[in-house]
Parts: structure tokens; C-alpha cells; sequence
């Protein structure tokens, strides 16, 4: 009983910097899917040179721990940034540094997962929709685009979830985030309740995790419908 | 922009010290969660009372929550768990063991999900052929259900073995001297930090491969009755071929066997 | 030798088999034939309890007892005394077509695994298939298979096997080597049930051919009284319909 009463006592402490979590997260997702859109792009493009490197991206990527991502653009970053352009980048929030880091290592399996949603929709949708007379655009757009997001978005929503949990490492470079602050309030409390304060953590982690699984299985529940309404 | 290469060279000598740990503690983390991921999932899909609810309940929590928070938990409550049961005793434990829970822990979550799914993509239909020629329940699961699943699960596995080894880099905040450790260690001294850390990239880079190779060789080796034809197919260069393994659940073996399970 | 007295099975609310009873002797050959859903693969499912029954009385290899009392002991007498021939083959996908036979020697009879070898390989050369024991059930026909599944079958030495549309699955160009096989082991007095859609396997191997339709047996008799001279009106529009389209 006593735990719990210091558990929400710490919950109330740890929320007000999930802003940071939030902010990270969501713009790492935003750049990530762009980037990993490219990447599709450039796996499914005809040009060998295109399809290697990003083959080759996407394999060094599931091979770097997230951290060590972290690491290298932290440190490496500002180094590239003064030899290349000579602009110092030390200033920066430090929050960039790791969106940036973690744009890179979520567009690697984002991408994978556009890229094998786009070859699930058979050619066959292409050549319907070109001969009932939609442009490729058109058939891309109306077409393949919107059976392809239904099979993605299971992925793409594990793929969040790994997301938001690699965020909670921007603890790491010097960021003010939920984890810094559990472990600030530790500190303060000279090392005592430790396990309460980082459950209490971990409670807000789940929960925003489940909260993406359930809105996940809601979307495609009312895409099934859909689907049952029209073939009906 | 210029790197200090004598340094990393230097890094790279001391850090290699650092691989054994990793590797360590990812092959005691597998070793221990394989067998447990495999009760877990035989819970889940025999709908084993109270105990189903306790595996969900757990998969949930390890898969919502990140590893670090996991790490700080059990490394804050742990020694003062094991204070009370062992004494002091419990503060001077190798740091190792911590980091041996923590990731048989993580992975028992993911490998129970990895059978689940391996289990029901065995055709329902093996079960009712090893019923009929006179073979029990347990004998027909392993021997002919079991082999099969644990096959197609065998990439999914290697995806939860390289997850392992790169969340093993963080031992170092549980004071695990891995190589992570061992390259902060060394550039403290300088600032070298982006020299360092290049060269532990380069280590997890090789694990990783290494891990993807061998996986790649037991697949080959064992899926030879999944070939169609005996063709020899050239060697398949991985890191161009990341596969995306499809998780596909056929058909539910949950019910035929329970049911048959009941009546034997 | 094996009878089946008022099976009854339901899924789901809905009445499946309604009190069914069949009798099986010795040397018999039973062709059961009907339109899909008649509930034909669920009666041999259910004698076999690979589906439990929800009433009825079966007395069999020493088995006298009914379905819903029937205990882990029965359950293993009955299944030992059966064989089974699956639709979809059903071959264990990770043993080869030898091992497929010499699995339920080994495990089920405790048969020494040369003497199971020998077993095994006379029976795949009842079917033909000597020359593929050591593929891999992905590496042989649909055809051969079935051919595998019939072996596998055979080498158990059961009382009676069951066939569960054996050649629905195949192509068309495959289905031939597989009634081949059924119609030798017919001829070499084995006792066959077989569920089949090859009206001409009926006519002219089975000496005995059952209709059934919506749970019911509707009528049974000779193949010569079933094809040419039908005493029930739906009887009647089953063959009609379905030789029509032959």
C-alpha cells in the first residue's frame, strides 16, 4: 500500500517532462517515415547502385544498437558539421541530436515495412486501375496506397512502440527526460525508493504503449468493417 | 575534422576484452529464455488457466516498457532484495548477474511471442496425422510439431538475437564492464568520445553479422525438407537480404489439441 | 466388425450428424457419397474422435462403449485399428516418406526400427514409391503424397481405413495413380470407408455405396442399386446433377 501511494507520488513527479518523450518521439517518427519512405523508394527503384546502398543502409542500421546511434550523431555530428561546413553545431538542443538519431534508426525497418506492404498489393491493382483508365498517380494514390497502409500499419505501429522505448535513452546525451528526472528524484531521495520511482516510469512507458496498441487494433477493426460494408 | 586512429586502435585492443562479457551475457540471456519462451507460449495457446493471464500480463508489461527502465529497476531493487535474503553478501555480486536478469527477463517476452506465433503456423492437420497412426498428444508435439515450429521461428529468433546483443550495450549502466564500458572508460581520458564509440560500432557490427550468419547457415541447414527441389541456390549475401519474416497464423491447433488433450 | 450406432455431432447450435449408425464388416469396401456439407468427413472424424460426438454407440476392436464415455484407453484402441487417409495428406512435413511410416511403428508400437524400415519400404512398394523414401513430403507430387499418406496408412496393418476425399485436393492428372493404388488395395480384400466425390470409384470398387445428405444417411445399398436404381428422390437429383457435370 505504501508503494503504491509513493508510485503515484513519483508518476506526478515523472509527467510533466513526458513533453520531451512526446516531442522526440513524434518528430523522429515524422522525419523517420520520410526518410524511410526514400529508402522504400530506393529499394523498389530500378537503379542497382540506389537498391544496394540502401539495402546496405538498412542492414548496417539492424545491426547498431541504439545508443551507440546516439553516441555517434551526439559526438560525431558536430565534428562532421565543423569540418564539412565549418558552422558550429555544440549550441544545438541537445534534443535535436537525438531525433536525429533516432530518425536514422527508425527509418531503417519503417522503410522495410513500406517497402513489403508495397509488394503485397499484387500488380495486379496497378494494371486494373491503369486499365480502367486512372493514371499511375491516381491508381498509386486511390489504389495501392490505401490497401498498403492497412497491411503496414501493424508493423508500423510495433515499430512505434520500438521507437518510443530507443527515446527513453536521451537520458544519455544530457536531456532533461522522464528517465533523468526518475533518476534526479532517486538522487534527491540519496538513493532510497529507487525500484518505486523507476516503476513508476516504466508505468508511464506501458501505458502510452498499450494506448498505441489499442488505437492500432481500433483503426483496423474499422477497416475490416469497411471492407465487410462494401463487399456486402 | 580529424580522428585520432592511433587511439582507436588503442580502444580497439583494450575494448575487445569487452566482447566475451557480451557475448556472455547474451548467450546465458538465450540459453535460459529459449526454454522458458517455449513454456510461456504453450501456456498461451493450451489457454492454461491463471497462468495464461500472468504470461500476457507479463509480455504486455516487458514489450510496453523500455529496457532501461527495466535495467534501473531491477538493478535498484535487486541487491536490496537479495540484502534481505542474503545479507550483505548481496553488494558485492558481480554486476554480471544483474545484467543476465534483466536480459533473460527482456527475452523471455519476446521469444514467448516468437513460438506463439511459430506454434500456430504448424498445420493443425500434423497433430490429427501423428494422432492417427497411434501416437500421443506429447509424443506427436515433439516430434513432429515442435521440430517444425521451431524452424519457422528460427529467423524470427535471430531478429530476437540481435535485438539482445544491441540491448546488451547497455550493461555498462548497470557498471558491467562489456565494451561499451570498457571505450567510455577510454576516451574519458581524452574527450576521444566519437573515436571511441566508432570503434564499438564496429564490434556490434561484426557481432551482429556473425549472429546473422550462423542463423542464416541453421536455417539452411535445417529447413532442407521445406526445399522443394534439391537446387542449389548461391549464397544469399544477407546484409542486402534483411527479411521481414511473415508472421502468419494458419490455423488455430489451440482447440483440436486441447480437446484431444482432455480425452487422453 | 466395426459398428457405429446413432452418432450424433453438433458445432456450433447446429445438428452436423443426426444419429448416424453404420455397419462395417470385414472385407467390405464403403463408398460414402453426398453432397458437401452432408456432414461425411465429419462422420469419420468423429468415429475416430478426432471431433468429439455428442451421442451415440460404438462397439469396435473390443471397444463396446458409448462415444461420450469412451476413455483415454478406448480412444487409443479405436484410432490403433483405424487408418486414416487425409484430405490434404497431412504427411509430418519434417520426415521423409520412409520415416512418415516408420514414425508410428517406432513411437506408437515400439516396432525395432529395422524391422519398421522393412515394413515401411514393403509398403511404399505397394503404392510405388520405393525410389522416393528418402524425399521430403515438399519435394514429392500432391500425387504422390497421397500415395505416401496411403502407405503410411497400410503399414499400421489397421482393421479398417478411413479415406477423407482422398483426391479432392489433387489436380485432375494426379488423381488417377492414387485410385489406382485404392482400387488395388480394394482388390486385396482390404477394409476401405472412403469418402469420395469419384463416382466412378464407387460404381465400380465399392461393394457398397452410402448417400447422405443434411446428417442423415438417406439410403444405402449396392453400387448397382444406388447408381441405377435409386429408391430416394434426392438420391436421385444428387446423381443426376452430379453426372451431369462429369
Amino acid at each position: 500500500m505504501e508503494n503504491i501511494k509513493l508510485i503515484v507520488n513519483f508518476l506526478g513527479q515523472l509527467l510533466p517532462a513526458i513533453n520531451i518523450t512526446l516531442i522526440v518521439s513524434l518528430s523522429s517518427i515524422i522525419l523517420g517515415s520520410l526518410l524511410g519512405l526514400l529508402l522504400a523508394a530506393a529499394r523498389l527503384s530500378q537503379s542497382v547502385i540506389l537498391r544496394v546502398l540502401a539495402g546496405i543502409y538498412v542492414s548496417v542500421i539492424r545491426a547498431t544498437p541504439s545508443i551507440i546511434m546516439i553516441f555517434l550523431v551526439y559526438y560525431g555530428m558536430p565534428l562532421l558539421f565543423n569540418g564539412w561546413f565549418h558552422t558550429n553545431i555544440d549550441g544545438w538542443n541537445r534534443m535535436y541530436f537525438v531525433i536525429i538519431a533516432l530518425t536514422l534508426l527508425f527509418s531503417a525497418p519503417v522503410s522495410e515495412i513500406m517497402r513489403s506492404a508495397y509488394e503485397s498489393i499484387s500488380k495486379g491493382q496497378m494494371e486494373a486501375g491503369l486499365l480502367v483508365g486512372m493514371s499511375p498517380f491516381q491508381t498509386f494514390y486511390r489504389i495501392i496506397l490505401p490497401q498498403a497502409f492497412v497491411v503496414a500499419l501493424p508493423n508500423f505501429a510495433n515499430s512505434v512502440v520500438n521507437l518510443l522505448k530507443e527515446g527513453a535513452l536521451t537520458f544519455t546525451i544530457g536531456v532533461v527526460d522522464m528517465v533523468s528526472k526518475a533518476q534526479m528524484i532517486v538522487a534527491n531521495n540519496s538513493g532510497g525508493y529507487a525500484w518505486q520511482t523507476y516503476c513508476a516510469l516504466a508505468l508511464i512507458y506501458w501505458v502510452i504503449s498499450l494506448a498505441i496498441d489499442k488505437g492500432v487494433s481500433l483503426v483496423e477493426k474499422s477497416y475490416q468493417k469497411k471492407r465487410k460494408t462494401i463487399a456486402v | 575534422m580529424s580522428l585520432d586512429t592511433d587511439f582507436m586502435v588503442k580502444v580497439a585492443y583494450t575494448a575487445i576484452h569487452g566482447v566475451p562479457v557480451t557475448l556472455k551475457i547474451v548467450l546465458v540471456a538465450l540459453l535460459i529464455s529459449l526454454p522458458i519462451g517455449v513454456l510461456f507460449a504453450l501456456i498461451r495457446i493450451y489457454r492454461i488457466k491463471v497462468l495464461e493471464q500472468f504470461v500476457k500480463f507479463y509480455v504486455s508489461l516487458i514489450r510496453g516498457t523500455p529496457i532501461i527502465a527495466q535495467i534501473l529497476i531491477v538493478y535498484s531493487a535487486f541487491p536490496s532484495l537479495l540484502n534481505t535474503i542474503i545479507g550483505k553478501a548481496a553488494f558485492d555480486i558481480n554486476p554480471i548477474y544483474y545484467a543476465y536478469i534483466v536480459f533473460t527477463l527482456n527475452s523471455i517476452a519476446t521469444l514467448t511471442e516468437v513460438f506463439r506465433s511459430a506454434l500456430q503456423t504448424v498445420d493443425k492437420g500434423q497433430m490429427e496425422a501423428g494422432l492417427m497412426v497411434g501416437m500421443k498428444p506429447r509424443q506427436t508435439f515433439w516430434r513432429i510439431i515442435f521440430p517444425q515450429a521451431l524452424i519457422s521461428a528460427l529467423p524470427n529468433i535471430a531478429n530476437a538475437t540481435l535485438y539482445l546483443i544491441k540491448n546488451s550495450s547497455l550493461a555498462f549502466i548497470m557498471s558491467v564492464k562489456d565494451i561499451t564500458a570498457i571505450a567510455k572508460t577510454e576516451a574519458a581520458f581524452n574527450y576521444n568520445f566519437l573515436e571511441a564509440y566508432l570503434v564499438v560500432w564496429v564490434y556490434y557490427l561484426i557481432i551482429c553479422y556473425c549472429a546473422e550468419v550462423i542463423f542464416y547457415l541453421l536455417e539452411r541447414y535445417f529447413s532442407k525438407y521445406r526445399r522443394p527441389t534439391k537446387k542449389t541456390t548461391g549464397f544469399n549475401w544477407l546484409p542486402f537480404s534483411i527479411k521481414q519474416p511473415e508472421i502468419e497464423a494458419k490455423t488455430d491447433l489451440t482447440e483440436s489439441e486441447r480437446t484431444n488433450h482432455a480425452q487422453n | 466388425m466395426l459398428k457405429i450406432e446413432g452418432l450424433k455431432k453438433s458445432y456450433a447450435g447446429n445438428d452436423i450428424l443426426k444419429g448416424i449408425s453404420i455397419n462395417v464388416n470385414k472385407g467390405d469396401v464403403i463408398s460414402i457419397i453426398g453432397p458437401s456439407g452432408s456432414g461425411k468427413t465429419t462422420l469419420l472424424r468423429t468415429i475416430t474422435t478426432l471431433e468429439e460426438a455428442n451421442g451415440g454407440h460404438i462397439s469396435f476392436a473390443g471397444v463396446d462403449n458409448d462415444f461420450q464415455k469412451l476413455n483415454g484407453k478406448d480412444i487409443h484402441t479405436i484410432r490403433r485399428n483405424i487408418g486414416f487417409v487425409f484430405q490434404n495428406y497431412n504427411l509430418f512435413n519434417n520426415k521423409t516418406a520412409l520415416q512418415n511410416i516408420t514414425e508410428g511403428l517406432i513411437v506408437a508400437r515400439k516396432v525395432k526400427k529395422s524391422e519398421a524400415e522393412k515394413i515401411a519400404l514393403k509398403a511404399l512398394e505397394r503404392v510405388g514409391l520405393t525410389d522416393r523414401q528418402n524425399h521430403y513430403p515438399s519435394q514429392l507430387s500432391g500425387g504422390q503424397q497421397q500415395r505416401v499418406g496411403i502407405a503410411r496408412a497400410i503399414a499400421l496393418n489397421p482393421q479398417v481405413i478411413f479415406f477423407d476425399e482422398p483426391t479432392s485436393a489433387l489436380d485432375p492428372e494426379l488423381v488417377g495413380e492414387v485410385l489406382k493404388v485404392m482400387q488395388d488395395l480394394a482388390n486385396s480384400g482390404t477394409t476401405m470407408v472412403v469418402v469420395t466425390h469419384q463416382m466412378n470409384f464407387a460404381r465400380d470398387v465399392s461393394n457398397r455405396v452410402i448417400f447422405m445428405a443434411d446428417g442423415y444417411i438417406v439410403e444405402q445399398g449396392s453400387p448397382k442399386k444406388i447408381f441405377e436404381n435409386p429408391s430416394e428422390e434426392r438420391t436421385k437429383t444428387f446423381l443426376t446433377d452430379i453426372l451431369a457435370n462429369v
